[in-house]
């Protein structure tokens, strides 16, 4: 295992336990669950640094056909999308306890996520439709660019022109102002953090698919 | 002191359900003062140490499978390496 695991593996657990430990300011409402913040939005970060580079290795498939990129792009599409459904669940319990219901449809942001997320379980009913793994390999490239261009539309622009109880909506930034500075402290850890674990699961993940190919030419 | 700040959150939890065949008194409570170091750290504060715990625990656990996976995708990578550079 490479040295940079172990980095992230010692990393992490320092950010959770500090984000437990430190003081923070007791806001009416929110109270302990202004916590959330170290773990409910890393996970959108992630699964948006995710889509980002499965947007990219789609690009590179498309490029050059080397069928290690899509191999890369559906490993990074299907992390993204295990974070992504993390962040809607862990979004929805906030909700609960903040906004008083688990989901409503007069939140954009919450409902627009949930379509992204659509959007990317299509992905792979797309890629299940095909027997032959070139055209399936060039489809689903295409597909996903058009999906991962659907993602600042659909979780920044929209939400943020309509009124909404989310931060970050009705015109105004999700972060400046109203969030108190100690919470970045382990905020901006947390979400480096994440970004890290996800691409280790990506390489793992990748190594597996890699393997099961070699394994299946030699057969 | 931290017992009572906890008992007195607990009686106000109990005073909002209807029976009566709750008692504000928590048994479980009592002498903590006495009980280790460690009990009493992890009491205090609102509990927030134990959901600290829970939490760890899970992402242990998450990790060691993880690295526990990763290790054996190694294995396997540099024997299945070794096999087809035996054939050719």
């Amino acid at each position: 295992m490479k040295p940079w695991k172990y980095i992230v593996a010692v990393y992490m657990t320092v950010v959770i336990s500090a984000g437990f430990l430190i003081r923070i300011p007791q806001i009416p409402i929110l109270e302990e669950s202004a916590r959330n913040l170290f773990l409910h939005v890393p996970m959108w970060f992630t699964m948006m640094v995710a889509f980002m580079m499965a947007f990219y290795f789609s690009i590179r498939y498309l490029n050059d056909e080397n069928p290690v990129w899509d191999l890369k792009a559906e490993t990074a599409t299907a992390v993204g999308l295990v974070f992504g459904i993390c962040g809607l669940l862990t979004g929805s319990l906030w909700a609960k306890f903040t906004w008083g219901t688990w989901w409503t449809f007069s939140e954009p942001r919450m409902n627009l996520s949930a379509l992204a997320m659509l959007i990317f379980v299509a992905y792979f009913i797309l890629r299940s439709a095909f027997n032959d793994p070139v055209k399936r390999a060039k489809i689903s490239s295409v597909y996903n660019i058009f999906g991962v261009s659907t993602i600042p539309f659909l979780l920044y622009i929209i939400p943020r022109q309509l009124p909404s109880l989310h931060p970050g909506a009705d015109g105004n930034p999700a972060f400046s102002e109203i969030t108190a500075p100690e919470l970045r402290l382990i905020f901006y850890p947390a979400v480096i953090g994440f970004i890290a674990l996800s691409i280790w699961i990506m390489d793992v993940v990748n190594r597996y698919k890699t393997l099961e190919l070699k394994v299946s030419d030699q057969s | 002191m931290k017992s009572n700040i906890m008992q007195e959150t607990i009686s106000t939890t109990v005073d909002t359900l209807v029976t009566n065949s709750y008692s504000d008194r928590w048994d479980g409570i009592e002498g903590i003062e006495e009980s280790s170091l460690f009990i009493q750290f992890m009491a205090s504060n609102d509990l927030i140490f134990v959901v600290l715990g829970v939490s760890l625990i899970i992402w242990f656990v998450l990790l060691f499978y993880l690295i526990k996976i990763d290790r054996n995708l190694s294995k396997l990578e540099e024997s299945i390496n070794k096999d087809a550079s035996d054939e050719t």
